[in-house]
């Protein structure tokens, strides 16, 4: 049993002429939840990609669990870690209930398969997710924060040890925004292992135990939120000058965007 | 209760609840109908004490026997079985592409297997058309396999290959015809229209031997078929090898259309057609919409023999002519309903 639930080593990846990835190292523990943050352009989602297994590095290995992922066959990597990706397909004419059944599909041979268990594993992902009620609705007639929430159903029913997500927030509004936060914390306190790219730099400073600061393919600062989220760090990974307060009730750090000019003239009048 | 909410989950349930019935009385009626009707009708009660002769039950009548045993029966089975096979394999093409509009002999499979199928009758009569209809028309897969990976990027660009490669080909079944010994190999528009005129038990027995192998194989993917909906990439993060599973499926599509080729010709757009109709009534998943797609297509192929032999009588017409009627403009709506044609 190892303590890590993945582990990556020395990831390098080119496409197209330019280096992607540059020696990249990154592990996780179970019931760990790590953000992976950076500006446009910084690998985050090539990043996620090798490590689902989607791209296959130039140098480096990748293990998750037991599995290298280059000897794993889908459906023994698909036991082991699931992928929310973005921009997924939005017309897909099964219902809410098919797609998340969809997530049992790598255990249909498993020696201890069975309906109850199936049936069951599908319940709780609706129910966390808050998708029961749209379980006969057809996926491409919802919405998208309807759509992300039952993906995220579906990546629950599937019961991996290792969950992969990328901007798994975006689509949302505030509430559901926290709502799926939330699962994610409890996919951790189940024991798994969570690694999901976002924008929002005080969703990561509130809900992950780590942070991986990406800057042009190179991992630039990780560590804990109260460590990575440091303003003069930020302001040059992101080029936008930013200043770090603590959150008013979470005590978590509370990160904000400034003026180039430090506000001496604000792009619209201040309301009296 | 757990049960229910699962259950009502399934919005096809009660249409699936009577499609089955009508769709096998359907087959039924289009069965005796197709044997009793003709150049020569047959009452029905010929028919059916014929059928129950066969099974031990009286004594058929003679002359009734020998058209409605000797050349309906295997013209219906065959019909039947061709039908059911390009419904299937119509299902499934469209499902791994993501797209309504494909169809095997849209693609280009129906004339790269009617080359196959010319060249084979010079070589070996009607087993050889059936097996060089099958190796041909896996090739022609093979060769769609090229276009078809940009699928999920532009599957219009799929067709419009497929619709372009089936040209060439159509093209190419004319050459090896016209320069071949007119006795010995059919003429040009029994492989491009299609036509049952020429079955026997013999052809029935060869083509069910292939069919029988392909389609069973096929249906072992319906599960796996669903997942395509969702994108490649999330297939394969569920388990699924789609490289595999793709060629493998191709393979499957490629050697049953072919077979179905080499037997009667391209009978056109069933494939098409059949999937877009069955849909509304059993819904997306292929567990239910490839067997739906069967009965289907065969009930269509059946029908559009009956018509193709009585429309025009004493003339008879190719079935495919009939198909192609009907399905052309389903294919024609469907394209202009797309928002990115």
């Amino acid at each position: 049993m190892p303590d890590q639930a993945f582990i990556a080593t020395g990831l390098r990846y080119t496409a197209g002429g330019s280096a992607l990835i540059k020696e990249v190292d990154l592990s996780g523990a179970p019931g760990e939840v790590i953000a992976v943050l950076g500006p446009n352009g910084a690998g985050k989602s090539t990043l996620l990609r090798l490590l689902a297994g989607d791209l296959r590095p130039d140098s480096g290995s990748i293990r998750i669990g037991d599995l290298t992922i280059d000897d794993a066959t889908p459906v023994e990597l698909a036991k082991v870690r699931s992928v929310m990706r973005q921009g997924g397909n939005t017309d897909i004419p099964f219902t809410a209930l098919a797609v998340v059944e969809m997530g049992r599909y790598p255990h249909r041979n498993d020696p201890d398969a069975s309906l109850e268990k199936d049936r069951a594993a599908i319940q709780v992902a609706m129910e966390r997710t808050d998708t029961i009620h749209l379980a006969g609705r057809v996926f491409a007639t919802l919405s998208g924060g309807e759509q992300t929430r039952v993906v995220m159903a579906r990546i629950m029913a599937q019961e991996s040890p290792v969950v992969f997500l990328d901007e798994p927030t975006t689509a949302l509004d505030v509430a559901h925004q926290e709502r799926v936060l939330r699962e994610i914390r409890r996919l951790a306190a189940d024991g798994r292992c969570v690694v999901a790219v976002f924008h929002d730099l005080n969703a990561a400073s509130f809900y992950a135990d780590r942070i991986v600061l990406m800057a042009n393919g190179e991992v630039r600062a990780e560590g804990t939120p109260t460590r990575v989220l440091h303003p003069d760090l930020l302001g040059s990974v992101y080029r936008q000058p930013m200043v770090v307060q603590t959150h008013p009730t979470r005590g978590c750090p509370l990160v904000l965007t400034v003026d180039e000019d430090g506000g001496l003239s604000p792009p619209r009048s201040p309301q009296m | 209760m757990a049960e229910a909410w699962y259950q009502s989950a399934d919005l096809y349930r009660h249409r699936r609840r009577w499609f089955w019935p009508v769709v096998i009385i359907a087959l039924l009626a289009a069965a005796l109908g197709s044997l009793a009707a003709g150049a020569v009708d047959v009452p029905l009660r010929d028919v059916v004490s014929v059928l129950t002769s066969k099974i031990g039950i009286g004594n058929a009548p003679v002359q009734p026997e020998s058209v409605v045993w000797g050349i309906r029966m295997p013209r219906l089975l065959l019909g039947f079985t061709v039908g059911a096979t390009l419904g299937l394999v119509g299902a499934m093409l469209q499902g791994l592409l993501r797209n309504d509009l494909a169809d095997p002999h849209l693609l280009g499979i129906g004339p790269g297997a009617a080359i196959g199928a010319a060249l084979g009758t010079v070589a070996g009569g009607v087993r050889g058309a059936i097996a060089g209809g099958v190796l041909a028309g896996v090739l022609t897969s093979f060769a769609l396999r090229r276009f078809a990976r940009r699928a999920s990027i532009d599957p219009t660009r799929v067709i419009l290959s497929g619709v372009a490669l089936g040209a060439v080909l159509s093209a190419w079944v004319g050459f090896v015809v016209f320069g071949a010994d007119r006795a010995t190999v059919p003429p040009i528009e029994f492989w491009l229209l299609g036509s049952l005129a020429g079955a026997t038990w013999r052809i029935l027995g060869t083509s069910f031997f292939f069919l029988l192998v392909t389609v069973g194989g096929l249906l072992t993917a319906t599960r796996t078929l669903d997942l395509f909906a969702l994108g490649e990439s999330e297939a394969r993060h569920l388990g699924v090898d789609t490289r595999l599973v793709t060629t493998m499926i191709l393979i499957g599509v490629g050697a049953a259309a072919g077979a179905t080729v080499g037997a009667v010709g391209v009978v056109s757009f069933v494939g098409l057609l059949v999937p877009f109709l069955v849909r509304p009534l059993v819904g997306y998943s292929h567990r239910h919409l490839l067997p739906a797609a069967m009965l289907v297509g065969g009930l269509f192929v059946v029908l559009g023999d009956l018509v193709a032999r009585i429309a025009l009588e004493p003339v008879e017409i190719p079935v495919g002519l009939v198909t192609a009627a009907v399905g052309g403009p389903v294919f024609l709506w469907l394209l202009s309903r797309r928002r990115d044609a």
